[in-house]
């Protein structure tokens, strides 16, 4: 209980506009100092999103595996494209692809989906999507199973460069909380972005050198190739499967570029977040 | 609570020029479409700013309880959001001094598929107080609630009584400083009422400044040490329990006989019409 001589905390809340560097400073600094809320909020994220399946969180082992065998199927038997250990080349693009689609679909209707809390108490907002990205985050640590599970029939394509995973998944992960902190904003305003987005993220995949490799592309459509590789997720999925399946070096100056590009635009998500949240307990009745 | 005691540090809650305003074009389950449509439609000729409450000054020492009384859609509920800090003030200030617990709509913020106790953990983590503090706290919270074993099923199984409870319980056992309830005391059974009302009643006791909305008038009379009158989001009226009582009804009786006159005056004029024509 309170003790009588703890301090009072005061509060001022007074009808104002604040700068951007302020607001952006404020809502990085909620996103530290409520640690504690992220963090339970991620284990009901958790414990929500499977607490109705039988599997659990199996599911993140055994969706990416049957959707690799579904994609093998159609890329290989069908189209007849050959690249040597398909399977492994698919799966370091779809593990990663699905981590972000999941997360940026949760962390999009995580304001909305919190309506009645936003009303009921005073809060950062701001930690919301950022939870979502945080569970998204830890199901794609707990699919790194499905993952080794395929290198097991792929050792030969194992190599040391496989220690700059992380680093590429840091950088995915940057890029997939500026998105999630922006969409959730908008999509208090625009409820049609939660429908429209999975439609985009469908398209973008098919767009991102996923089921196929850039370099194919460039030989009949070099325009075309360079247009696709200015995608972030041209750089990602080149990087992951450069460290897995090709057993080189990354492609740093593209991650370089991303990097520099999501940090911007996580500045930019946090600005927008933070300038119509005051909005959101208005809207959302 | 006597108004001549030590005048100790700053108001509990002071209240400037409060104004909140509500953009009616930013109601719910807005799409792009009906938004589009709407700027469209909107020339600018028509007001889509609606003040809930405008022009609010009011302050409340630390050991006062402040009923807030008026029709519905006098703004109240819209004061005690701002007061919680939940609305932002489109005009003026909200002062607070001191931890802030709201009982708004008990139990609505409740994760579904969480247990009542991860509920407890998660309510104190979105207030912000400290983990090993809510482990102490969560006992008592768990008895007062007085749900049993359900304590360790999802809440999506309680009654509606049972999320009441227990989110009466949460927000009272912090012992706030500054509690906001809103037509709360009415909900449960007959014995939650009576020892909710114990509850409310030893936190008014406990020098902690409360802001209550209700239409139990008995009860303003009996808890509140001081009652404000809100209509159209302005107040009417400030001073003692009774005697803003004794207004609202008065004011309540006036309206009703209003609109029973207006009845029978449109009653008379439609027989009369029937029997002219």
């Amino acid at each position: 209980m309170t003790s009588p001589t703890e301090a009072l905390v005061s509060r001022r809340v007074a009808s104002s506009r604040r700068s951007p560097i302020e607001l952006i400073r404020t809502g990085l600094s909620e996103l530290i100092s409520r640690r504690q809320l992220t963090r339970y909020l991620v284990g009901a994220e958790l414990k929500r999103t499977h607490a109705d399946t039988a599997f659990g969180q199996l599911w993140w082992i055994l969706d990416p595996l049957l959707q690799m065998g579904v994609y093998y199927i159609l890329v290989s038997v069908i189209f007849h494209r050959d690249t040597p250990d398909f399977p492994l080349f698919l799966f370091v693009a779809i593990l990663p692809w699905k981590w972000f689609s999941t997360t940026l679909n949760e962390a999009t209707l995580s304001v909305t989906g919190h309506n009645s809390l936003i009303r009921q108490i005073r809060f950062p907002k701001i930690i919301l999507p950022s939870a979502a990205v945080v569970a998204g985050t830890v199901s794609f640590g707990f699919g790194l199973v499905a993952l080794a599970m395929v290198y097991v029939f792929y050792l030969h394509r194992l190599s040391w460069w496989i220690l700059a995973f992380p680093v590429i998944a840091m950088v995915q992960l940057v890029f997939t909380l500026s998105l999630g902190i922006l969409f959730s904003a908008l999509n208090a305003f625009f409820r049609d972005i939660q429908n429209v987005l999975r439609h985009v993220l469908r398209l973008w995949f098919y767009l991102s050198p996923g089921l196929y490799s850039l370099d194919s592309v460039v030989k009949d459509h070099p325009t075309a190739a360079f247009l696709l590789s200015l995608n972030p997720f041209a750089v990602l999925f080149h990087s992951y499967r450069d460290v897995t399946w090709g057993t080189t070096a990354p492609d740093w100056l593209g991650l370089g570029a991303v990097f520099a590009f999501s940090i911007v635009l996580l500045g930019l998500s946090v600005l927008v977040f933070k300038r119509v949240e005051p909005a959101f307990a208005r809207i959302l009745a | 609570m006597d108004e001549g005691g030590i005048v100790a540090g700053p108001p509990a809650v002071s209240v400037t020029d409060l104004g909140i305003r509500y953009d009616l074009r930013l109601t719910k389950r807005t799409t792009l479409k009906g938004s589009i449509a709407g700027m469209v439609r909107r020339s600018g000729s028509v007001d889509t700013d609606f003040w809930a409450i405008r022009h609010l000054t009011f302050s409340l020492q630390h050991g006062e309880s402040l009923a807030v009384i008026g029709p519905n859609g006098a703004g109240k509920s819209t004061l005690l959001l701002a007061l919680a800090g939940i609305l932002e003030p489109s005009e003026g200030e909200v002062m607070t001094t001191g931890r802030v617990s709201t009982l708004l709509t008990l139990g609505a913020g409740f994760e579904m598929d969480l247990t009542g106790r991860d509920n407890i953990d998660l309510a104190g983590a979105f207030m912000a107080i400290d983990r090993k503090v809510m482990a102490d706290l969560s006992p008592a919270i768990v008895e007062f609630a007085d749900i049993g074993q359900f304590i360790d099923a999802p809440v999506r199984t309680y009654s509606s009584g049972m999320r009441a409870r227990l989110g009466f319980s949460i927000a009272t056992a912090v012992t706030p400083d500054i509690l906001l309830l809103d037509e709360v005391l009415g909900t449960g059974d007959q014995t939650f009422r009576a020892r909710s009302q114990a509850r409310v009643r030893e936190l008014v006791e406990k020098a902690r400044a409360i802001v209550l909305v209700t239409h139990d008038l008995t009860f303003v009379t009996e808890f509140c040490n001081r009652a404000i009158l809100v209509e159209k989001g302005r107040i009417i009226r400030e001073g003692g329990p009774a005697e803003i009582v004794d207004l609202y009804r008065e004011r309540v009786a006036r309206q009703k006989l209003l609109a029973e006159e207006e009845a029978r005056r449109l009653a008379a004029g439609a027989t009369a019409s029937s029997t002219g024509g």
